[in-house]
């Protein structure tokens, strides 16, 4: 592990903050989601005699999705390593698969969804779906909007090449994906296997 | 790792992972993935233990991202972002696990469910021999009453006339699955299976076939009876 040698510099100082600011943002988004899992742990049995969940639930699709996920996290840590090499085509490289990934992981999350609502069961149907899809579909969101935030900062480096601000840029967005995959996590225990349980 | 001892200015040099971070974190938390799912799908533990279980995992999973991805706790003195970190999860479980406590209060207390079961027995069809022979009126019949205390149901046995009720008063803080039949030989009663019993709770249910009987409690061997419905 290489010794960290602090950089005192005005830009460094200012990153700082910004990175602090980033991680207050994740921390009011990880309690938002907080209050969805309280709504949805309170609400899951509530089918109004619909199925419950371990009737609904497809569960090699949903650890196809976490697995996924995990690896997309993996893929985003070795995007920032080569990001901190200076290492351009290596960035897009690993930065691309993660992107990939993620498209993966939205498109199997969407097809559980539509296979949901044409089976008729949608969040319409009782208070249990409807809180499963909130709590799902917001995940679901900041995904999009993480692949909406990658695939713009790739086109960026792949034309202007790596600048310290895009490093920078990076290095947020990778915290944002990891927290995504946390997140992912609970979800999966908390909606999926327990459902099971 | 390989890493360019030069940094350059705003790449936030304390924040760095390395390659041998990454790969134990990956490692890791697939572990910490494919566990409980092998013990959910083969269930191997009781139901509170395995939801116990489970959940250590995901906040075993939870740590080694933080720990090995988001690299928290190595940043700069003072550790505001692990502070911060864990200001949120104290807020956390005040929120989930106080929403979770009260809401199991509430239910506990407002018995949502049984009004449901009651509604569904009163308008229940009265059948004789499987066929349909009107409905019976809400409100006639007299009420039996049969005492789930102490892992013991009593009496063990009923006799009931059509369109009477049998109550399950459940004084056991278990919910009970009263099934019809025996469990080498199981039966339909006016086309249900089984009946939940809630724990705390009294269950009541019509009597619309005629015959005899026999029920009892998949998981309590104790709890078992009979009931017998003439005309």
């Amino acid at each position: 592990m290489e010794t960290e040698q602090g950089l005192e510099s005005h830009e460094a100082a200012s990153d700082d903050r910004v990175g602090f600011g980033f991680w207050v943002y994740l921390m009011t988004d990880l309690l938002m989601f907080s209050v969805l899992f309280a709504t949805f742990s309170v609400l899951r049995n509530n089918t109004a005699g619909g199925p419950m969940g371990n009737e609904l639930f497809k569960l090699p699709g949903v650890l196809a999705e976490t697995l996924i996920l995990l690896t997309s996290s993996f893929t985003a840590g070795l995007g920032m390593l080569a990001a901190r090499r200076g290492s351009k085509s290596q960035v897009l490289m690993w930065f691309g698969l993660t992107f990939l990934l993620g498209v993966a992981f939205l498109v199997l999350e969407l097809k559980e969804f539509a296979a949901f609502v044409h089976e008729g069961h949608t969040w319409r149907s009782n208070a249990s779906l409807s809180s499963f899809f909130v709590l799902v579909g917001t995940h679901g969101a900041h995904i999009t909007s993480g692949l909406l935030w990658m695939g713009t900062t790739l086109v960026y480096i792949w034309k202007r090449g790596l600048d310290s601000h895009l490093v920078r840029k990076l290095s947020l967005l990778s915290l944002f994906w990891h927290f995504l995959d946390i997140v992912w996590i609970f979800i999966f225990t908390v909606v999926y296997l327990m459902a099971f349980v | 790792m390989s890493s360019n001892p030069t940094h350059k200015p705003g790449t936030q040099p304390e924040h760095h992972g390395t390659m041998t971070s990454y790969v134990t974190g990956f490692i890791l938390s697939l572990i910490f993935t494919l566990i409980p799912y092998y013990l959910v799908t083969h269930k191997t533990f009781d139901k509170t233990e395995l939801l116990l279980i489970i959940f250590g995992f995901a906040v075993l999973q939870m740590a080694v991202q933080v720990i090995f991805f988001l690299h928290l706790g190595r940043e700069k003195k003072p550790h505001w972002n692990t502070l911060f970190l864990i200001s949120t999860i104290s807020i956390i479980f005040l929120v989930v696990g106080g929403s979770l406590w009260i809401m199991k209060n509430l239910h506990y207390n407002m018995a949502g469910m049984e009004v449901m079961d009651k509604i569904a027995t009163d308008e229940a069809v009265y059948q004789v021999g499987g066929k349909q022979a009107g409905t019976c009126p809400a409100g006639t019949g007299t009420n039996h009453e049969i005492m789930l205390m102490g892992n013991v149901a009593t009496p063990t046995h009923v006799d009931a006339h059509v369109c009477d009720t049998i109550t399950f008063m459940n004084h056991d803080a278990t919910t009970r699955e009263i099934s019809f039949g025996t469990s080498a030989q199981p039966a339909m009663y006016a086309g249900e299976g089984s009946m939940t019993a809630y724990g705390r709770h009294d269950t009541p249910m019509r009597l619309t076939e005629l015959g005899t009987y026999k029920f009892h409690d998949s998981k309590e061997a104790r709890i078992t009876g009979d009931f017998t419905v003439t005309n």
